[in-house]
């Protein structure tokens, strides 16, 4: 009974990774430097989900395997005056389309309240449980 | 286990209903865990199957010598082996939901109604069991 909490819990870390993911493409929807100031814009990323859960060596669960850059073209603006234009005048901007970040959002976000809804069904199961000697 | 005082009545097939809902439970619960993890597929135990097994052990041991005590002998299912101790499950796929375009085929309002169920399911046994044992317990005192 204590492993289904187990189960639950990694879920709930996995969605918030999620959301964390998500947080983080919409904050850099137009960032066209990196941290050294080079011309490198940002690549939006996506967390990957496995099942298993690799902090208590179990099969059932779900962790965030790794975090991947999507590959997908940039996104192309035209702007011939900008400091990072190409010869043709284009700017290459991040890959992120807010509208599919903010459902990825909501996803997370109702995957979260789906495994706290069977988290508290585990929570009355090992309480009834208890009162057996009670 | 002391044989005799607690193999008598319901209690053998209490215990191993409350083993069943707890292993279903984790099926449940590893399933709404994955609810967004692409290419996975829903597992469940099947309950009618279990309820078949039980129902066949308990009325072997109604035809046997002593009806109402003794152990109930349940034949293993496709799913489920049981051991003296336990149980071992293996979880089935589930096959009547439909395959979404991550290629996930989790129902999520019938895993939650299958939780529901499964949860008021176990805590019902519990309550039996408290009062199998209250019982015994009113017979050890010799007074209610």
């Amino acid at each position: 009974m204590f492993g289904a909490l187990d189960i639950s819990t990694s879920a709930l870390v996995a969605q918030r990774t999620r959301m964390e993911v998500v947080s983080a493409n919409m904050a850099n929807r137009f960032t066209t430097m990196d941290a050294q100031g080079n011309y490198a814009p940002f690549r939006r990323r996506i967390a990957m989900f496995q099942t298993g859960d690799p902090s208590t060596g179990s099969a059932e669960g779900v962790h965030v395997r790794e975090i991947i850059q999507d590959p997908s073209d940039f996104r192309k603006v035209y702007e011939p005056g900008h400091k990072f234009a190409d010869s043709q005048g284009y700017v290459n901007y991040p890959n992120i389309d807010p509208a599919m970040e903010m459902v990825n959002g909501l996803e997370a976000t109702r995957a979260y309240e789906a495994n706290i809804t069977a988290i508290e069904a585990t929570k009355s199961m090992i309480q009834s449980s208890l009162r057996i000697l009670a | 286990m002391i044989k005799g005082m607690l193999d008598s009545g319901a209690l053998p097939a209490l215990e191993r209903m409350v083993q069943f809902t707890a292993a279903r439970h984790r099926v449940l619960t590893n399933n709404i865990a994955n609810i967004s993890n692409p290419f996975y597929k829903a597992n469940d135990l099947d309950p009618a199957s279990f309820q078949a097994a039980l129902s066949e052990a308990i009325d072997r041991r109604r035809e046997s010598v002593n009806p109402m005590n003794g152990p109930l002998d349940l034949a293993s299912t496709s799913q489920i082996d049981f051991r003296p101790d336990g149980i071992t499950a293996r979880a089935g796929h589930v096959t009547d939901t439909i395959l979404r375009h991550d290629e996930n085929n989790l129902d999520l309002e019938r895993t939650m109604q299958r939780l529901a169920e499964n949860t008021t399911a176990h805590n019902t046994t519990i309550e039996l069991i408290r009062s199998e044992f209250s019982l015994l317990q009113s017979a050890i005192r010799e007074r209610t």
